[in-house]
């Protein structure tokens, strides 16, 4: 039986680098292919981060977006 | 082998190794950053993390907790970067290292300077220190990965 793919929002808004990209990395351990990842974050680091860290894990980053210093990121999950 | 001020030269990008080692051999405060920014940042990229811990470096591993000092030519500006690392919300090392081992990464001892020093494992906070090696141990270990001297 296929589980439901789930949207799952992790705030990090506030966390100084490496802070954001490891509650992505902890939210990745709970995910399954198929799921997506919202990452808020205020720490610009973010920006080239989750891009390296989707290249190396073998995810795809789908936006990155700024709202006045509030950093969106949104991450579907390919590969675990 | 690549000092801690190479980390974004452009020799580093590209590497496809998975692995990222770290010789900690320096005790002052300003060194333990680097080494709390990248275990986290190594561990929560995937990568497996190996961190070698000798020299000065060894007490601040132990249950005792000591403070840790500042480097003479930086203690002026201790005061103001204690402060703006507190208003800017960095992790203390020790609380970036714990979060780098949830994810992973593993902490040896280096039995040489142990045995100097007259430290057994059991003087270790069992929390941040998996294990006591030897050199060679982590070197074999190392092989093949980029490697940190902090």
């Amino acid at each position: 039986m296929e589980q439901t793919a789930t949207t799952t929002l992790v705030d990090s808004r506030g966390s100084a680098c490496p802070g954001p990209i490891t509650d992505l990395a902890l939210a990745y351990r709970r995910s399954k292919v198929g799921d997506v990842i919202e990452l808020w974050a205020t720490d610009p680091g973010v920006k080239p981060d989750v891009r390296a860290w989707a290249a190396k894990t073998g995810n795809q980053v789908m936006s990155i977006e700024d709202h006045d210093g509030k950093i969106v990121v949104v991450v579907q999950i390919t590969k675990r | 082998m690549t000092s801690v001020i190479e980390v974004a030269a452009p020799s580093a990008v590209g590497r496809t190794t998975n692995k990222m080692s770290i010789v900690m051999f320096s005790g002052t405060a300003d060194k333990f950053i680097p080494l709390g920014v990248l275990a986290q940042a190594g561990a929560a990229m995937g990568m497996e993390v190996e961190i070698f811990v000798t020299g000065f470096a060894l007490r601040a591993f132990t249950k005792e907790h000591p403070q840790l000092p500042f480097p003479a030519e930086f203690a002026e500006m201790a005061p103001a970067l204690a402060q703006g690392m507190e208003a800017s919300h960095v992790a203390s090392w020790d609380a970036m290292m714990r979060q780098a081992k949830d994810l992973g990464a593993k902490v040896h001892v280096c039995s040489m300077m142990c045995g100097v020093m007259g430290l057994t494992l059991d003087d270790f906070d069992a929390e941040l220190v998996d294990d006591m090696v030897g050199a060679a141990t982590f070197v074999q270990s190392a092989e093949g990965s980029e490697t940190f001297f902090i």
